[in-house]
This record gives C-alpha cells, structure tokens and sequence, in this order.
C-alpha cells in the first residue's frame, strides 16, 4: 500500500509538516503524486515556454512542450504570438518535428492537411472529392493554447482558460525580473538555442535548489572554492537576502559581507548603465548595484540564475550573464532541462561573448558548476524510491529537513522591493513557501 | 573532405597509423583518468569546441548551430577543468565514472608536411555507481594535428553531438 495513493487527509498532513519545515521524502518520487502535478499544476498554471526574440520575424516558429502537450508556437504575419498544439486536427500527428524555423504554413506530413499561421485549415489532399457539406473547415483548425501573454519578453502559456493573468501570477517577481530583464531598453535576446540535456531527478528537487538553497553552493560548488574562484569563507553564499513572493516563487539576492562590491552592476558594461537609469527605479538600481548573485525560481519549474563567473582561473575577470531554464518534469525520476542563455541587446559585442563563454563554463550542462549539480540531484531521487522512505505514515524516518531559519530570522522591513525580505539566504524559507504552493494546489484538486 | 587510398603509397599509409595511434592513445589516456599526459597531447593554441546540434527541416538548412556549444576552451581552460577534477570535490566524477571512448571511421586529409585535418565519429559510454543503466553520446569530430618537434599535437577540434537533446546528465568527462 505504501507505493500507492495519496488522500485528502495524507496531503492535509503533509501541509502541517511542510508548515514545521519538515517534506515527506517520498514527494520526489510517488507515481500518484507525480501524476497529480501534472493534472492540477502544470494543467493550471503558467508555463514558461519561450522568450519572444526566438521568434523575432513574421513567420518564425519554435516547438516546445507544456510536460507531455507539444506547442507550436510561432509569430504571424502580422506580428501577433499565436500558439496551438502541435498536433494535427485530422490524425494527431505531430504536426511539425523541427525544433525551429520559419514558415507561412504548416503541413501535415500524413494526410497533407495544410494549416496557416492564424491555425485555420486551409488544404485538404482531394478535399472536394472526399468530403462533402459533412466538412466545415472552419471546425477543423489547429487547437489553440487556452492562453498565451509574455511579459519582459518571457512568453508563458497556460492549458487552462481561466488561470489569473500572467502579471497577477508573477505578482512581485515582476519587479525583480524587470532588474534583470527590462534594466536596457530593447531588453533581452536568447543567443543561439536552448541546451538541452535529460537529468535523472525529480523537477521539485531543481526547483527547490534554484530557488531556495543558496546554502548548498559550500559544498556541492566546493571544487570551485579550491580552485580559488570562490571565496573560502563558508557563509559567503548566504550574505543578502532572501526574498520569499507570492505563488510559491521566489528569489535570492547574494551581496558580499560588507555589502560593498569590486563589481558595480555585476561588471555590467558601462555604456549601459545610463539606460539602468532610465529604465530602473532608483530602489531597483541600488539593488542593482549591489547584487553579485541572482538566483531563483518561478513556481512550478522556471528558474534563473544570474552570478558573476569565470573561466580559466583565478585570476581571471568575472563575467555576469542572466540564465532562464526549465525542469520539464518526464517521469518522477526523469526531467529535460532546456537552459536559454539570455544577453542585454544593447550591450556591446564584447560582453555579448564574454558573458556567453561564463555561462557554457559554469551553468551549461558542460558547465564547472552545474556537473555537480546534476549529480547530486540525481542521488537524492536514487535514494527516494524505497519502501522505508514511500511509506505514507508521515514521521520522522521519512521526513527531509527544511527547518533553516524557522521562526528564528525575522524580515528586514527596509528592503525596497516586494515579497517578504529576510535578511540572508542561508534560510528555507522559499523552499517551504514553494512546497505549501505546492501541496495547496494538489489539495485544491480534493475540494 | 576528399579520401585517400592505398593507391597514394605508403606515405599517406603510415600517415594514418600515426594519426589513428595518437586517438587511440588520446582515449585511452582520457578513459584512464591520465589526464596530465592528455593536456601534453594539446598543442598551446589549441581551440576546442562543442556546439548544439538540433533539429531543423532538411529544406532549412545546417542542423548545427554554432553561436551556442556546449564547450568553448582553450589549452587553460582545459587545465582548470582538469585542475578541478582533480580536487577533492568534484562530485560529478567523485566516483568517478567508468568511460569508454570508441574512435572509429578516421578519414585523414594531409594539408602540409607538418599538418593534417581528421575526422572521427566518437562513441564514449559511461558507467556510474551501480547503475546498470549507461549513458552515452556519439557523433562526429573534426581535429587539426600539427607536429611540433616531431610529436603530434591536437591543435583544433570540433564536437558535433549528434543527438539535439543530450541524453547524458552532464558532460564532466573530455570528449
């Protein structure tokens, strides 16, 4: 029985847990749960799917998946985003199998049913000899996506017609990623394509260390620490603040222990910094400043990360670059992460480089940082699946411990920004906040 | 890339059993873990590149794109990597991995007396833990050697994986 499903009563437990900073292990890694998020998450909520200078041009498309729904998402002649599934209305098939390209329209590859960009049906192989009044193409277009609307240039999809609306959903994130995303005017362009590369781990347990676990970067990132690239100071992921945001997002901001920073907007170049100005708040331009690490996630399985990092050594200079990447959940045990290396438009050529060689050599899936990573997501779902850790009486042999910070670090009511500000990062107060959005809407599927 | 034959002599023969022993030998030193003598085999101007394949309609053209890669590095770059490997925290090859690089189908192309441009398809698989699971990449590299004081030395290669979605957690390993 332990293996099997989870009840209303079982969830409501969980949520007490998770409210004491304690996870049920057994959440990484149970069918029934997995098959819950994929129904009452990632069906309800907003999906990162693409960033709109992939599909710059009239006629630009891009393929992309909401878990196991194929999107095709594309850019019309006249300019609008539109996405439908990416599945033909007569058969099913996969419509279009490039992950890329430009085309005006769409043919299936089956029975040669010809799609446009607005997704009406407009070919028919021997359509007048086969069909009669039975066949109203107008009934017979591509399915659209419920919902689709971006903003700073990050387009997200919904399956569901009556989710909140994208600016309600990101709630205060939007003021951090206007830090990120909007601090130059033309904003922001994807270089090249996603990687993208399968982890065998469970999507919450990235979430959760975007998101949550600066605390983890002392040890799992130690090989940086002895190479000398980072500080030898064991605290020194954990200076800044914690910012926890509605929705179960939230988002990292790691200052130095002083507070000061040899890198001014992280080593930004200069002829940009005018267009901060302009674009910033003053609040947001000080954060900033300051900031030498940006580091969060977007409930359920967009997460972010924007450091200051190097290549070849020590002595190196630090580069910041801004990285967006999804957990796209496969199995309990299986994601895709698909990771976008994004770059100031405006900055010049120079930095454009040096910014793409920080992130490959850092967060790419080759990436100093990110092997470890991977790595070690990948035992904490080995160690997840046995019948000591499933069973579902919720006590301590099966609980994990996210109880750093709790009741014990109290908000600095002076931070400038939204959300709930404590004041370090070596905290799990993200983590919890993640995990109750979590469980709530699982519970929400039992009303 | 033209192929060269029998026909062309012995020089063009012996050429080829020097260039298939150096990836052989390059492999074998990776696959052990010889990782020292592998950096010698790296000549100082070494460019080394790993860009993203994907997949793209026949009628669109290249299904390689070159403006992102999976690996950018000089001969330093390569040397911190190793550097790094070989501290104590290195947990993506801590165990370390069992590998096997499998070099075959090497096409050599002499371009000077003292140059040669090769191509080679790779198949590395590799072992971790207990998994009986393996994990793989393959596909095709374009090396330059140079011979520098008579020994060979890799001076350019380009990695082109071929699968556009890497089935592999990450890429800890020198391919």
């Amino acid at each position: 029985m332990a293996y099997k499903t989870v009840d209303r009563q079982t969830l409501e437990e969980v949520k007490t847990k998770i409210q004491r900073g304690m996870l049920p292990q057994w959440a990484f890694t149970n069918h029934d749960i997995y098959e819950r998020e994929l129904e009452h998450i990632y069906a309800k909520t907003w999906n990162f799917i693409a960033h709109e200078s992939e599909i710059a041009n009239p006629g630009d498309y891009v393929t992309r998946w909401i878990v196991n729904d194929p999107i095709l998402l594309l850019r019309d002649k006249d300019g609008q985003m539109k996405a439908y599934l990416n599945s033909c209305a007569h058969r099913g098939m996969q419509l279009c199998s490039a992950d890329f390209g430009n085309k005006s329209t769409f043919t299936c590859p089956y029975h040669g049913w010809t799609f446009n960009q607005k997704g009406e049906l407009i070919g028919i192989v021997a359509g007048n000899k086969v069909y009669g009044h039975e066949m109203d193409k107008s009934q017979w277009g591509l399915r659209k996506i419920p919902r689709l609307e971006s903003y700073r240039g990050m387009i997200f999809a919904s399956l569901n017609p009556d989710a909140e609306s994208l600016e309600d959903f990101l709630g205060g994130m939007k003021w951090y990623f206007d830090i990120m995303l909007g601090r130059t005017t033309n904003g922001m362009e994807v270089r090249g394509v996603p990687h993208r590369w399968i982890i065998n781990t469970n999507w919450k347990i990235s979430s959760d260390n975007f998101g949550g676990d600066p605390y983890h970067t002392a040890m799992t990132h130690r090989s940086t620490v002895e190479l000398g690239i980072s500080p030898q100071d064991p605290l020194y992921a954990s200076y800044g603040h914690q910012v926890v945001l509605e929705n179960g997002h939230g988002i990292n901001l790691c200052t130095t222990k002083d507070g000061g920073t040899k890198y001014p907007y992280q080593g930004l170049p200069k002829e940009l910094w005018g267009e901060f100005e302009q674009n910033l708040t003053p609040e947001q331009r000080a954060v900033l400043y300051k900031t030498v690490v940006f580091v969060g996630s977007c409930f359920p399985n967009l997460s972010f990360v924007s450091p200051m990092h190097g290549t070849g050594g020590p002595d190196e200079p630090l580069t910041s670059f801004v990285n967006f990447r999804t957990w796209r959940p496969l199995a309990p045990d299986k994601i895709e992460v698909c990771s976008w290396l994004l770059v100031d438009k405006d900055a010049p050529e120079s930095f454009k480089e040096a910014s793409y060689k920080s992130y490959i050599g850092s967060f790419g899936p080759a990436g100093t940082l990110e092997q470890d990573d991977g790595e070690i997501w990948t035992r904490v779902v080995d160690a997840s699946k046995g019948y000591m850790i499933q069973h579902k009486d919720v006590h301590y042999d099966n609980v994990l411990n996210y109880i750093m910070g709790l009741d014990r670090v109290e908000p600095d009511e002076s931070w400038p920004g939204p959300g709930v500000a404590y004041p370090t990062c070596y905290l799990d107060a993200i983590s919890r906040a993640f995990y109750e959005q979590w469980v709530d809407m699982l519970l929400a599927s039992e009303a | 890339m033209r192929l060269r034959t029998k026909k062309e002599g012995n020089v063009v023969s012996q050429l080829y059993d020097e260039v298939r022993d150096f990836l052989h030998r390059e492999a074998f030193l990776i696959d052990n873990r010889r990782f020292g003598e592998w950096l010698d085999l790296l000549g100082e101007t070494l460019v080394y590149r790993m860009p993203l394949r994907v997949t793209r309609e026949k009628s669109a053209g290249s299904d390689i794109v070159e403006e992102m890669t999976f690996l950018e590095e000089n001969k330093r770059s390569l040397i911190t990597r190793v550097h790094r490997l070989n501290t104590t925290s290195a947990w993506a090859e801590d165990p370390p991995s069992r590998t096997r690089h499998f070099i075959t189908n090497i096409f050599v192309e002499p371009v000077a007396d003292d140059e040669v441009q090769v191509t080679s398809y790779f198949l590395m698989l590799r072992s971790r833990g207990s998994k009986e699971e393996v994990e793989q990449i393959f596909g095709e590299r374009h090396d330059v050697l140079k011979k520098v004081d008579s020994s060979w030395k890799l001076t350019y290669r380009t990695i082109y994986p071929d699968q556009s979605v890497l089935g592999i957690r990450n890429i800890s390993n020198f391919l």
